[in-house]
């Protein structure tokens, strides 16, 4: 049984791919970083294991917020089956929302690796460094957080979750 | 919102299909560039990752200012020894050997194990660094013939590191020195010695054949990395650049400290340095003395720092106040470029110029605590 696709849910399908695709493209490569330099430090130290997974897991959450925003689109859009499908402004609403969370928490995930990289290094050098570099490496959540607010504030207020 | 925004577009009259291509082509594009423009300077770091968590491992265990000031207290020799059995890196080779030779062994492992770890893209220079253990080997061996040693004696002088060491191992029963050369001919170093071994027997001198082990090793080294592609190789074609520098700013001074002239000092000069020029060395090999010598470097780094330690000089006589500032300029100068490129080759010159240091420092307590008369503060002085 084909589905009938209005022009709206094809868009709307288009920022749920680009919502998880960037998201999950960013976070694979900062987690690969991170992981790179977690490698190196656990060759050296095996008691970094559990320190350097904290830091490698970090870039995680990027591609979780691109799969929820994707998935949040092509639930409310009818892709699922449902619902009416949307109209072509809703769509273009909905590739916006995508390219909102795909493109932050692309960025976000490469800086947040870079900096989980430098840390999972400096701690293996000296210890005490954990806390102060947990720090610096959250910071780049903020990016991906806005990304995402406004991902839902868009899907909201853009007639798409009603 | 939405139906605004349908009413719009509508209103342009594309096609829904034609719509939906645009934008898909677009947000394509869009993504290509971004993830072309952002991932191709990461890319550039990937290889340094595992090598640099390694080598910052590394540098954690190095001795602090603490450790060091509890090293210097050391009563004795004994007490150092002891000191160092706490750490595996040590204990390992103290088992076996000699303090001095163990922290030689220690050395030599650093550069090999540099030369296995780090990224192809500044392996080739690393690679002549891991030589420097055959290249002292031999010189060992070399030595060790002309003044006659044992073969115990000669053995012990041998640091069991390097892809020569079962070679020069196995030399330790040739009779004389020309022997050893015509031995070594089927390796690298062979035709460097067999073209200094004339001089050698004219002035029966072991000197020439040290000298050009060092030339060859100082020339391969700047050979490596003298094609700067990148940051990287930029900041290890300068770290290199300056250590051959250092090396002829040496050899001028304690040739000119000699009375030696241009051409009695030209045949040991590596002519490819970092700052100093081959027109600049010329000039500074025919400088009258060492005032003159240090004033032709105006314009350069070195000439601050030699021109710092001439009061010191002209109240002392030694030149070996210039070699020590020479030193500490060289030691200061790898630390800043340590800091340049922290996800890059920073990490592994930080280390390497570190673990240098650290050796250095501990043989000059070593020598001290054998020879009585060094209070700690002077052991301290001593210190780079």
């Amino acid at each position: 049984m084909a589905l009938e696709i209005t022009l709206g849910t094809a868009l709307a399908g288009v920022g749920a791919g680009v919502a998880i695709g960037f998201a999950a493209f960013g976070s694979a490569f900062g987690q690969g970083i991170a992981a790179a330099s977690s490698v190196g430090a656990i060759a050296q130290d095996g008691d970094m294991f559990a320190r350097s997974l904290i830091f490698t897991v970090f870039m995680e959450t990027q591609a979780i917020y691109g799969f929820l925003i994707a998935v949040l689109l092509m639930v409310f859009s009818g892709l699922m089956g449902g619902g009416a499908g949307l109209s072509t402004g809703a769509g273009i609403i909905a590739v916006g929302a995508g390219l909102a969370i795909g493109f932050a928490a692309f960025g976000s995930a490469l800086g947040q690796g870079i900096a989980a990289a430098s840390s999972v290094g400096a701690i293996v050098e000296d210890n005490d460094m954990f806390a102060r570099g947990l720090i610096f490496t959250v910071l780049m959540e903020t990016q991906a957080i806005y990304g995402f607010l406004i991902a839902i504030l868009l899907m909201v207020f853009g007639g798409i979750i009603s | 919102m939405a139906d605004e925004l349908t009413v719009i577009i509508e209103s342009f009259g594309i096609p829904p299909e034609a719509l939906l291509a645009i934008i898909f082509v677009a947000i394509v594009v869009l993504g290509a560039v971004v993830v072309i423009i952002i991932t191709r300077p990461l890319l550039e770091i990937y290889p340094y990752l595992l090598t640099n968590a390694k080598v910052r491992a590394r540098k954690g265990k190095l001795f602090d200012e603490k450790q060091f000031s509890e090293i210097i207290e050391a009563d004795d020799v004994n007490e150092i020894v002891n000191y160092l059995r706490g750490f595996p890196d040590y204990l390992e080779h103290l088992e076996k050997h000699s303090v001095e030779k163990s922290l030689d062994i220690q050395l030599a492992k650093t550069y090999v194990l540099l030369a296995r770890i780090v990224p192809d893209d500044i392996g080739k220079a690393f690679a002549v660094l891991s030589k420097k253990p055959d290249i002292n080997n031999i010189k060992s061996l070399i030595t060790a013939k002309e003044a006659n040693l044992t073969k115990e004696e000669t053995l012990n002088l041998l640091v069991p590191v390097g892809k020569l060491y079962n070679t020069c191992e196995q030399l330790v029963d040739v009779t004389t020195v020309e022997d050893i050369v015509a031995r070594l001919d089927g390796t690298e170093y062979g035709p460097v010695l067999e073209d200094s071994l004339s001089q050698y027997e004219e002035k029966q001198m072991v000197l020439p054949l040290e000298f050009a082990l060092d030339k060859y090793y100082l020339e391969s080294l700047i050979l490596a990395s003298s094609v700067p592609a990148d940051e990287n190789t930029t900041i290890l074609h300068s770290y290199i650049g300056s250590q051959i520098d250092i090396t002829n700013l040496k050899l001028i001074i304690r040739g000119k400290a000699d009375g030696l002239d241009y051409e009695a000092i030209s045949p040991y000069i590596v002519e490819n340095g970092y700052q100093i020029k081959e027109w600049k060395l010329k000039d500074l090999m025919e400088a009258d003395n060492i005032p003159t010598l240090i004033n032709g470097l105006e314009g350069t780094d070195y000439y601050t720092v030699l021109n710092e330690a001439v009061t010191i000089f002209n109240e002392s006589g030694s030149v070996s106040i210039f070699e020590n500032a020479l030193d500490e300029y060289l030691i200061d100068y790898a630390n800043d470029l340590s800091l340049k490129k922290p996800l890059g080759i920073g990490p592994i010159i930080g280390y390497l110029n570190e673990k240098e240091k650290e050796i250095k420092n501990l043989k000059i307590v070593v020598r001290a605590k054998r020879e009585s008369g060094f209070s700690m503060s002077k052991i301290q002085e001593m210190l780079l």
